[in-house]
C-alpha cells in the first residue's frame, strides 16, 4: 500500500469579511485550512497588505523607511496616493499618531477631517489606527466614524476598555472594528463575545492579537495566533473564526536593530537591507501563523512578502 | 525600681461586650482585645491590610499608624485600626457592629440538613463499654486485678488480645473494690486497620465502678479555618444530642491558612494558635455538654476532621513545611492522641482521633467529606467539591479517586470583598433585581437589616446583575444604564445594594467592580481546578453523574446561580446535591461505625493528589474561566441560551450612540 500523508480534519472555517467598498473592496478570510496548507483544504482569499501612512510627519522613523516616501510624509493624502500609485498598495492604514495625548494631542475634529480627506482621495479600503489610549481613541474614533459614515472604514484598536463606545459608533455608521487584545487567546475570544453582545455583526469584525517583531517576542504572537487558528478550524470555536490583522511594520521598525546605522555598528551590516529583511521576515512569520492582513511599510519588504505568497500558493 | 513603674499598667474597657483587661501601656490594642475576649474580626491577622478591625476610641489615647484603610472622616471620628494601635492610657473602646464576630448568629447554620449519603455501614462504634461482674479474689484465686479483669472480658464478651492503658491500670484496684467487683470497661478500637487475618486489638482506656453503660458519649468535630463545628453523640443509640458552631479563635491571627502558618513562625506563635483553637473547642464542648446534660468524664472519644494545617496546629506540629515547596505534611496518618494532653477538657481516658490527610492542601476534612457522602461506596462517577478558602475537589468513585486543591481565596467567606462578611446574621444572602427600574431586593440571614454580603449572597448578586445586564460578561458595569444605583465610588464603579438608612452599619452597602473581579478569580480557580483535574484523569466535566457540594459559606447554595456565574459545570440540576458541612458529617458517621473508620484510611490512601500549581493547563483554564460564565460559552449551553434571550428582551442593555 502506498504511503498516505496524514491530513488534518477541519470542521471550521474563517468568516469572509469584506473590507471597503466599490471596485477596490477586498474580501479577506474564508480559509478552511491552516495557513498555506493548500494540500489539505482551501484559502480562497490571499492575505492582503495595507501600507502605513501617518497623519503627521514621522520623526522617529529609520532613514531607510522614510526614503521611499520622501516629499510626501507631511501630507497624508499625497502619501496615501503615492502608496497606491507607485507601490500598488491594496489598502492603506492611516495611523493617527498626532492624536496621542502624550504627543501632539491633536483634537478629534481635526483628526477626523484628515481621515475624511484621505478616505475621499483613495478608493481602496482604509484602516484607521488610533493610539490605544482609551479615552482619546473613544473620542477620536467615534468622531471619525461619524464624519466618514459612508466609507466602510476599518477602525482600531478596539480594546476591552473602550469597546462599548467605539463598537456602538461602528455599528451605527457601519464600519468594521478591529478587536484588539494583548497576546491572549482567551481575552481575544472574550472581547469578540462582548462585541457580539453589544450588537457588532460578525461581518464587521476582525481581530488584532497584538504582534511583535523578530527578536521582540514574535514567538508569543505566533503561538497565540496558531492556537486561535487551531480553535477556529479544528475545534469549531465560532468566536475565533475571524480574520486576523497584524500591525507589524510599526513593531519592527521601532526596534534598535532597524535604526542603528552601519557606521555606528559595522558588524550589523547595511542598515537598509537589515530593516527591510527584518520587516519582511516578521511579516512572513505572521502570515505563517495565520495573518490575513499585514500592515507594512517598506515597498521592498512588501515585494518580498508578495513573492512569498505567490510562491506558496503556486498551483 | 520595679518593672511596673517602667511599664505603666492601664485598663481597657471594651463595649458592647462590657469586658475589661489590664495591660502594660504600649500593648497592641488588637492583642488586648483578644486577651480580654472582646470579639474582633481581623481577617489579615493584624498586619493592617484588611481594615476589618476598626474600633472607636471613646475615651483615652492610643498611638496609631495610619493606613489607607482608614479614611480621613473615620480618623476624625476617632476610629482606629485596633491592630495598628498601641495603648497609651486607660481606654474605653467601642467595637462597631461590622468589626464584631458574632457567635449566636452562626447557630442559624445548624438548621441546615446534612444529608447522609453513605450507606450500608454497620452501627459499630469504635468506642465501646462492657459491664462486668467479677468474682472477688480469694486465697485460692488471688490472680492480679488486671488478669481478673481481662479474664472476665474474655469469658463474658469473648474479648482477647486487648492492650491496656496505664491510666486505667492506675485506678484499677480502687475502682474494682469501690464498685464491689462490678465495673464498666471502656475499650477503643485504635484506628489502625488490621492486615487481613490479623485480629483487631482494642485498647482498654477506662474502667468505672458499677454499670455506666448508659453514659456512653463521644464528640465529632470539624475544625475549619474559619469555623469550628462540633456534635455531641450518644453511642448506644447513635444519636446526635447537640450541635454547636463557633468561629475558630485563630481568626484573630489571620483569615487564611498561609497567614496562620506564617504566624506560627513567630516566637510562641504556634502555641498561641494551638491554644486559640483548643479554647474554641473547649467552648463548644462546654456548650454541648450543658445542652446534652452530660459530664466531661463520660466523653470517651473525639473524632476530628480538619484541613492539614488545622490538623497540625491542633496537634502542636509546626506547619511550616506545608507552605514550602515541595509541600510536605508531618504525617498522613496520625496516631490517636490523649485529648487532655492537648488541653481539651474531656475525660482523662479520652482519645482524639484525627482523620488522615492526603497532602499539604488536601486534608482530613476532605477524606471525612468523602466518607460522609459515601463517594467511596458507589460506582457513580462523582465530582465532590468543598468550597471554602481552599476549594478542594475530588473526582472518582469506589475504584479510584483523584484530588486537587485550588486556592480560591477567601471571597466565598466574604474576604477581599469590600462589604463581605462571613455567613452571619445580617449578611445579604438572597438577591433579586427589578428588571424595569434596576432596583434591588435583598434578603439577609436572620431577616435583619443588612450588615454585609456573605459568599452565597455574592454568587446570587453577581448572577442577578449579569442576568439583568447590569454587568457584562467581563464583570464590568454597564455605566450608561438609567439608574442611580450604579455610581463611581472610591474603588471604581459600584452598585448600591442597600442605602445607608437601611443598613446596620449606617453606611451604604455596595458591590464594586473589584469585588466582582475577586469573586470571578475565586470561581475561576475552582472551575479551572475541576477542568484540569478531570482532564488529567481523562474525562470531561459532562461525564459527572453526580456533583456533591460541601461547604459552610452560607446556609445554602443556589445551584442555578452558581452555574450562571460559571462556578459549577452546566449539568442538569438533578445531578447536584448540597450536603452542608461534609467534614462534620464524616466525623459523626465514623464515630458510629468502625467500618467507616477503616474506609477513611483506605480513602486517604487511594486518593491521588494532583498539584495544580505545577500544571501548565491549569493557568490556561484559569484565564479562560475569568469570564461570566466562561470564555468557552459552548461549555455553558443553558446559561448562554438564557443570557442571549435576556439580552434580546432587555433593550436597556443596548448602547445608544
Amino acid at each position: 500500500m502506498a504511503f498516505e500523508i496524514p491530513k488534518t480534519t477541519y470542521n471550521g472555517k474563517i468568516k469572509e469579511i469584506k473590507l471597503g467598498k466599490g471596485d477596490k473592496a477586498v474580501t479577506i478570510g474564508g480559509e478552511s485550512s491552516y495557513p498555506f496548507y493548500l494540500f489539505e483544504s482551501e484559502m480562497p482569499h490571499l492575505p492582503r497588505i495595507a501600507m502605513d501612512v501617518y497623519d503627521c510627519p514621522p520623526v522617529e522613523w529609520a532613514e531607510a523607511a522614510l526614503e521611499p516616501f520622501a516629499g510626501v510624509t507631511d501630507d497624508p493624502v499625497a502619501w496615501a496616493q503615492k502608496c497606491l500609485k507607485d507601490y500598488g498598495a491594496e489598502m492603506i492604514c492611516l495611523q493617527l499618531l498626532s492624536t496621542d495625548p502624550n504627543g501632539l494631542d491633536r483634537g478629534a475634529d481635526e483628526a477626523a477631517e484628515v481621515v475624511k480627506k484621505v478616505a475621499e482621495a483613495i478608493d481602496t479600503p482604509l484602516i484607521v489606527w488610533g493610539t490605544a489610549n482609551h479615552d482619546k481613541d473613544t473620542e477620536v474614533l467615534r468622531r471619525v466614524a461619524e464624519v466618514c459614515q459612508d466609507k466602510n472604514l476599518i477602525l482600531g484598536p478596539v480594546e476591552e476598555g473602550d469597546h462599548k463606545k467605539i463598537g456602538a459608533a461602528a455599528i451605527g455608521y457601519h464600519h468594521t472594528v478591529i478587536a484588539s487584545t494583548p497576546i491572549d487567546i482567551n481575552l481575544a475570544k472574550q472581547l469578540n463575545i462582548l462585541l457580539g453582545n453589544l450588537g457588532v455583526p460578525d461581518e464587521l469584525l476582525v481581530m488584532d492579537p497584538t504582534v511583535s517583531g523578530i527578536g521582540y517576542g514574535i514567538e508569543y504572537a505566533y503561538s497565540v495566533m496558531e492556537r486561535m487558528r487551531m480553535a477556529a478550524l479544528t475545534q469549531q470555536d465560532e468566536k475565533l473564526q475571524f480574520p486576523i490583522i497584524c500591525n507589524i511594520a510599526k513593531e519592527t521598525w521601532k526596534t534598535k536593530e532597524t535604526k542603528i546605522s552601519e557606521s555606528e555598528n559595522p558588524k550589523m551590516g547595511d542598515a537598509k537591507k537589515r530593516g527591510i529583511l527584518l520587516e519582511a521576515m516578521s511579516a512572513m512569520t505572521m502570515l505563517l501563523a495565520g495573518g490575513d492582513v499585514l500592515i507594512m511599510r517598506h515597498p521592498e519588504a512588501i515585494k518580498l512578502v508578495r513573492e512569498m505568497i505567490a510562491e506558496l500558493t503556486k498551483a | 525600681m520595679t518593672e511596673t513603674t517602667l511599664k505603666k499598667k492601664v485598663k481597657v474597657h471594651f463595649n458592647p461586650d462590657n469586658v475589661d483587661i489590664a495591660v502594660a501601656s504600649g500593648e497592641n490594642l488588637l492583642q488586648a482585645a483578644i486577651a480580654a475576649g472582646a470579639r474582633i474580626y481581623a481577617s489579615c491577622g493584624g498586619s493592617g491590610t484588611c481594615g476589618t478591625c476598626k474600633v472607636l476610641i471613646e475615651k483615652g489615647e492610643v498611638e496609631t499608624t495610619r493606613t489607607e484603610k482608614l479614611s480621613e472622616e473615620e480618623y476624625q471620628q476617632g476610629i482606629r485600626q485596633a491592630c495598628q494601635s498601641h495603648i497609651l492610657t486607660d481606654l474605653t473602646v467601642y467595637v462597631p457592629v461590622e468589626s464584631r464576630l458574632e457567635k449566636a448568629v452562626l447557630s442559624q447554620e445548624q438548621k441546615r440538613v446534612s444529608e447522609v449519603l453513605a450507606t450500608g455501614w454497620r452501627f459499630r462504634p469504635p468506642l465501646n463499654k462492657f459491664f462486668l461482674e467479677l468474682p472477688p479474689p480469694t486465697l485460692e484465686d488471688n490472680t492480679s486485678d488486671l488478669s481478673r479483669l481481662l479474664r472476665g472480658l474474655r469469658q463474658r464478651y469473648n474479648l482477647s488480645n486487648l492492650s491496656v492503658d496505664f491510666t486505667a491500670v492506675k485506678k484499677l484496684a480502687e475502682v474494682l473494690r469501690d464498685g464491689k467487683w462490678k465495673a464498666t470497661v471502656t475499650t477503643l478500637v485504635t484506628a489502625v486497620k488490621p492486615r487481613a487475618g490479623d485480629q483487631r486489638q482494642p485498647k482498654v482506656i477506662n474502667i468505672e465502678p458499677g454499670d455506666t453503660r448508659e453514659k456512653h458519649y463521644s464528640l465529632a468535630f470539624d475544625i475549619g479555618t474559619t469555623t469550628v463545628c462540633g456534635q455531641l453523640l450518644e453511642l448506644n443509640r447513635g444519636k446526635v444530642l447537640a450541635e454547636s458552631i463557633a468561629y475558630n479563635g485563630q481568626i484573630s491571627y489571620g483569615e487564611d491558612v498561609i497567614t496562620r502558618i506564617n504566624h506560627c513562625q513567630k516566637p510562641g506563635g504556634l502555641k498561641k494558635l494551638q491554644q486559640a483553637v483548643v479554647t474554641t473547642i473547649n467552648g463548644i464542648i462546654e456548650e454541648l455538654l450543658a445542652r446534652g446534660q452530660v459530664s466531661h468524664e463520660h466523653v470517651g472519644h473525639l473524632m476530628v476532621a480538619g484541613n492539614t494545617t488545622m490538623t497540625q496546629i491542633l496537634l502542636g506540629l509546626d506547619p511550616k513545611y506545608l507552605r514550602l515547596t515541595p509541600y510536605t505534611p508531618v504525617a498522613n496518618f496520625f496516631p490517636p492522641v490523649e485529648a487532655t494532653s492537648l488541653g481539651i477538657k474531656v475525660g482523662d481516658q479520652a482519645y482524639l482521633f484525627i482523620f488522615p490527610a492526603v497532602a499539604s492542601y488536601v486534608g482530613g476534612d476532605i477524606v471525612s467529606g468523602i466518607i460522609g457522602s459515601g463517594v467511596h461506596q458507589r460506582k457513580t462517577l462523582t465530582f465532590f467539591i468543598d468550597i471554602g478558602t481552599n476549594g478542594e475537589i475530588v473526582i472518582g468513585n469506589s475504584d479510584w479517586m483523584a484530588t486537587a486543591s485550588c486556592s480560591a481565596g477567601p471571597a466565598f467567606e466574604g474576604g477581599g470583598i469590600k462589604h463581605g462578611i462571613v455567613a452571619t446574621e445580617g449578611a445579604i444572602e438572597e438577591f433579586d433585581i427589578d428588571q424595569s427600574n434596576l432596583e434591588p431586593k435583598v434578603i439577609t440571614i436572620g431577616g435583619t437589616k443588612p450588615k454585609g454580603i456573605c459568599g452565597s449572597g455574592l454568587i446570587n448578586i453577581i448572577a442577578g446583575l449579569l442576568e439583568a445586564g447590569v454587568i457584562s460578561q467581563n464583570g464590568k458595569f454597564n455605566r450608561d444604564l438609567p439608574t442611580k444605583r450604579i455610581r463611581q465610588g472610591r474603588d471604581g464603579y459600584e452598585y448600591v445594594l442597600s442605602r445607608a438608612s437601611e443598613t446596620q452599619t449606617g453606611r451604604d452597602i455596595v458591590i464594586t467592580e473589584v469585588d466582582i473581579d475577586n469573586l470571578m478569580r475565586a470561581k475561576a480557580a475552582i472551575y479551572a481546578g475541576c477542568q484540569t483535574l478531570s482532564k488529567s484523569v481523562g474525562i470531561g466535566c459532562y461525564d459527572f453523574e453526580q456533583v456533591i457540594i460541601a461547604g459552610a459559606f452560607g446556609s445554602n447554595i443556589n445551584i442555578e446561580k452558581s452555574i450562571t456565574i460559571g462556578l459549577l459545570p452546566d449539568l442538569p440540576m438533578g445531578r447536584f446535591i448540597f450536603i452542608g458541612n461534609g467534614s462534620l458529617l464524616g466525623a459523626r458517621l465514623t464515630s458510629f461505625s468502625t467500618d467507616l473508620l477503616d474506609d477513611a484510611r483506605r480513602v486517604a490512601q487511594m486518593m491521588t493528589n494532583f498539584e495544580l500549581s505545577e500544571n501548565v493547563d491549569f493557568m490556561n483554564n484559569y484565564m479562560a474561566a475569568l469570564f461570566l460564565p466562561h470564555t468557552e460559552t459552548s461549555a455553558f449551553p443553558t446559561v448562554s441560551k438564557r443570557l442571549a434571550r435576556l439580552t434580546k428582551n432587555n433593550p436597556k442593555q443596548r448602547i445608544t450612540i
